[in-house]
Order: C-alpha cells, then structure tokens, then sequence
C-alpha cells in the first residue's frame, strides 16, 4: 500500500457565499508499483484529490495515509511527506524561477535539507535522468529553454528528490504528438529508476488507455469508476454525463459491433484494433 | 486576391548572437470565408505564423497583406488588429474584467465604439457563442470552454473578419474542445468568419475547408483533410500523427484488404462492413 485514502470529502470556502462540494466520500487505496490514471472533466474534483496527498490541502474529513505517514495526526510530517510524494502541476514550465537550470532543479532537495553538494549532486542526476544535456543546459537560463526542454527541467526539479510517488497534474497538455510520447516515455523511464508509483490526471482517454493499468473516474467530487482502461471502455455507460469522450479504437471497435461485426481481444492501440478487424473479416470470409 | 496573402515571407528569432528560423519562404493565401487548420509540431512555426497575420510580427522578408493592407503600414495596424482576433491558448490569461459582459466591452470600448453600439455588439457576441445567460457573472468560475467562449466573443465584439485560435483548445477537457470548435465552425457557417484554426488535435482538422502542415518553418502540405492525411510520409515527417481511423485504414490495407482513405471512425466501420 502507498496511498490509502478512506471517506474523503471536501468543501472550498466553507461558510461563504462560494461554498463548493470538491469531493464526496472518496475511498480509494493505491499500491506500490501501480501506474494509476485519474480522469474526469473540469471541476469534477481531480485536482482536489491529488492535491490531498501531498498536503496541499488540508485534510478536514476521511482519513488519508501515505506510506507510514498518517495524515490524521496532528502535525503530519509535511516535509517527509512532500519529498516522498512528488507533484508536477500542469504546465509546470510556468513555474520555472531560478537563474540557471542546475539551480532551479537543485532547489527542492536543498528545502528538503541537504547539503548544497548534495543538492547539486542530485540536480545533475536528475537533469540526466530526463534527457537534457547536463553540461549544455546547467548555466543556461531556464528561459532560454524550447518548450519541450522547460517541461523536461521542471520534471526534473520534481524528481531531484527522488519522491517514491510521482503525481503528474496533465503532464503531456498542449504538447505535439511528439513531445507527448517523450513525456510519457520519460515517465515510464523514470518508474523504472526510483519511481514506485504514478498517479497522473490526463483528458486523453487514448494516452490512459496505452500507459495506466488502472484508471479512476471523478464525476462532481465522487468516484464514479475504479477499474482496468478495458473495462472501462466496456462499461461505456458510465461516462455519460461525465464530459469524457471514449478513444477512437473503443469508439470504432463499438461502430463495427452495432453493425453485427464483433471483435475479439485487446483492440486499445491501433494496431491491435487492426489486427482485430483483420481477423474477424478473415473469420466470416 | 484572398482575404490574407502571403508573398515570400520569411521571419528569424535573434537572440545572443544566434539565429532561429520562426518562417522561411513562406507563400500562402487563405480565401474569405474559408475554415483553415494549421498543424505543425511545437516550433514548427505555427504561432510565428498567426502573430504575422496581425501584425503582432513583421516579416523580415516578404509581405503580409490582409484583405489588401500590408501590415508593414504602421499607420494601419490598429484597423488590421481589428479585422484580425487572435484568442490564445491559456482562458485564464485573456479575461481584463472581473465582469463578463465589461470584458466584451473592453474592446470596442478601446476602439472608441459609441456606448449604444458596444451594448449592441456584447449582446450579438455573447448570443453567437451561447454564453448569454452568462453576462452579468464573473469569468473565473466558469469552465475552461466557457472562459475560451467569452475569449472568442470579447474578440467578436470587435467585428473583426478573420478569427484566429492559437492552440485555443489545447487546455480544454473533452467537453470543452467540443463547445470550442462548434462555436468557431458555427461562426465560419452562419456569419462567414474566417476561421484560423491552429491545433495539436488531428481530428479537429478533419472538416476543415483546408488543412496546411508547417514543418520547421515551410509548408510541408497543404489541401483538402483528405489529400493532406492522404500522405501519411510527409505528415510523419512533419512529427504529427494520422486520425486513428486513417492509420487503422492503412495497417488493414497493408494486411491486403482494400479499404480507402477515411478519416473519421464511421467510415472506417461502413468501409470495414462493405467488405464483408
């Protein structure tokens, strides 16, 4: 178990004209290992959760433990906490400051308390780690960097405490096609480095579909779905009214069957999907 | 002569002493009335080219004309800027009121628009993107694809000819990108708007009048979404991918099966079923 997360609900602004219900009841245990998508539309609650497990948001009602740290107690070990549990926002170029590359990823591990060798020492590793030049970036302004690459050194600033669970707020928005598989990729790299488990909020049903083994749906602050990709898409019914469109290999895979035309296996990646359709023509020929 | 032309323009970055190409060569034409996409990986040139079209850049080389103006005219780049909306990728970036209908009126409110007229022209601009209801609320507790609707309606109070989306849909959820694109497609029908559409989204390319690839700066295609996803070689090389449905046509046909060149999910399965 890494994040167990018992009846957890929350209101913003409570006792003001703004008062909003975020979360419902949320019940949901995460174990060691798990690469965990959670999907919902705009304002059903992704964010509130997530921002829960690294104590972004103080807890107020349910219960949430990450590891051995509970987050009942009455002074949580926040600092544990956060070097353990690392979060990446959406759009986290924005949130790029330092004066040079080396400096900006090594300031998270020197808050977390090492020494400024050690910081240093991890900054390196980490700008290695997500596939930027070390001596070609350090001394550069991070500005100065494309976009792709500022995405890269603010991962890096993320992992350069070496947390043990990665929370990845929409890590491939507004990227190419390109630069959404290096992100992807760079993650899946990096949970085979120190990385024991991923949770990431995405909109794009075909990105969850290919990389989680496991996918949460969030519907107005509730949990509406806990289950493999697969049986999701099978159960199509419950994204609706929930603002998610299915991929278009469930989608086409869903077409073909309502003109008799029934498909057999995995049919998530296109080529499978392919291999599928080729197979049932072959069967009824 | 269309409603935008482009006559060998080309435009560098300049920064310490080194030069990166935004646009080279680049000849184009967008007639009136026309829904363009443009696609293009990140820094293929995509934004260089909508921030030429109003004026925002100035070519290094060549000229940009907008329904007959050069933007080299600076004593006409306000009535360019007016022809031409650019709404951006962030809707949290673009709101100036903390009322929605005193951000439409920020505008032509600029632009020195009588106070009838403005009043007017909020209430057309909020009713074309179904957002009236909407007026007297404040922006920042709507949804992304709300905030990007009254960004398209706060340019439209301005009348402009041409609207550009620069990556407006990339922050949307789902349901967000769908309002976007209705509302701008609806624009192009109903009102004759031209419509600009710059995404990372294939399948928003797929009823556009024209779809035109940039790759490091030039025109790597350019024609019909058929024609376009119709050479797989060059839109892999521009680092873009094919709508799900073309690429799965394409593996069946490589399996032997013949199936022609679709785009959308529907016709793959109608194609799928005539074969059987």
């Amino acid at each position: 178990m890494s994040v167990e997360i018992k009846n957890l609900s929350y209101t913003y602004s409570v006792g003001s004209p703004f008062q909003k219900d975020a979360l419902h009841g949320i019940s949901v245990t995460i174990n060691e290992g798990e690469m965990v998508g959670i999907i919902g539309s705009t304002g059903s609650g992704k964010s509130t959760l997530v921002q829960h497990i690294n104590g972004l948001i103080k807890l107020t009602s349910g219960s949430i433990k990450v590891y051995d740290i509970d987050l009942t107690a009455k002074k949580p070990d926040l600092k544990r906490l956060r070097s353990m549990v690392g979060m990446l926002f959406q759009y986290p170029e924005y949130q790029l400051f330092e004066e040079t590359v080396l400096k900006d990823v090594a300031f998270g591990p020197m808050n977390f308390g090492a020494t400024k060798e050690e910081a240093l020492a991890a900054a390196e590793e980490a700008i290695r780690l997500v596939g930027l030049d070390f001596d070609e970036v350090k001394d550069k302004s991070p500005f100065e960097l494309s976009g792709g690459e500022k995405r890269r050194a603010a991962i890096a600033g993320v992992i350069a405490s070496k947390p043990k669970i990665l929370v990845l707020d929409e890590p491939t928005a507004g990227l190419d096609p390109i630069g959404k598989r290096e992100i992807l990729n760079l993650i899946l790299s990096l949970k085979k480095a120190f990385v024991k488990t991923v949770i990431m909020i995405s909109h794009n049903m075909d990105e969850i579909a290919e990389f989680c083994g496991r996918v949460l749906v969030l519907s107005e602050g509730r949990l509406i779905a806990d289950c493999t990709p697969a049986e999701l898409f099978e159960k199509e019914y419950s994204l609706e009214g929930t603002g998610l469109t299915l991929p278009h290999t469930v989608n086409i895979k869903r077409l073909l069957g309502q003109k008799g035309l029934s498909l057999k296996g995995d049919t998530l990646s296109a080529p499978a999907l392919a291999d599928a359709i080729a197979e049932a023509l072959r069967r009824r020929v | 002569m269309g409603i935008i032309e482009l006559k060998n323009v080309s435009f560098d970055y300049e920064s310490d002493n080194t030069l990166s190409r935004g646009v080279k060569n680049l000849s184009l034409t967008i007639e009136k009335g026309s829904f363009v996409v443009l696609l293009g990986h990140n820094g293929s040139g995509k934004s260089t080219l909508a921030k030429l079209l109003n004026g925002f850049l100035l070519p290094g080389e060549g000229d940009v004309f907008i329904n007959g103006i050069n933007t080299k005219e600076k004593e006409r780049i306000f009535e360019i800027r007016t022809k031409v909306g650019l709404v951006f990728q962030n809707p949290d970036n673009q709101m100036v009121a903390s009322i929605i209908e005193d951000d439409l009126a920020f505008g032509p409110e600029n632009l020195g628009v009588p106070r009838d007229e403005i009043i007017k022209r909020v209430d057309w601009a909020l009713d074309a993107v179904k957002m009236s209801e909407y007026r007297s609320g404040t922006p920042y507790k709507l949804s992304g694809g709300q905030k990007q609707r009254i960004a398209i309606a706060a340019i439209l109070a301005m009348l402009p000819e041409i609207l550009i989306l620069d990556e407006a849909t990339a922050m949307l959820d789902p349901r967000g990108r769908a309002e976007v694109m209705e509302t701008a497609k609806r624009l192009n029908k109903e009102n004759k708007m031209t419509v600009i559409h710059i995404t990372h989204y294939m399948d928003e390319a797929i009823d556009a009048d024209e779809v035109i690839v940039l790759n490091d700066g030039e025109i790597a295609i350019q024609g019909s979404p058929e024609f376009v996803f119709g050479h797989p070689e060059i839109i892999k090389e521009a680092g873009l991918e094919l709508p799900t449905a073309t690429k799965v046509a394409g593996l069946l046909r490589e399996k032997g099966f013949d199936i022609p060149l679709v785009l959308r999910d529907e016709e793959l399965a109608e194609a799928v079923c005539q074969l059987r």
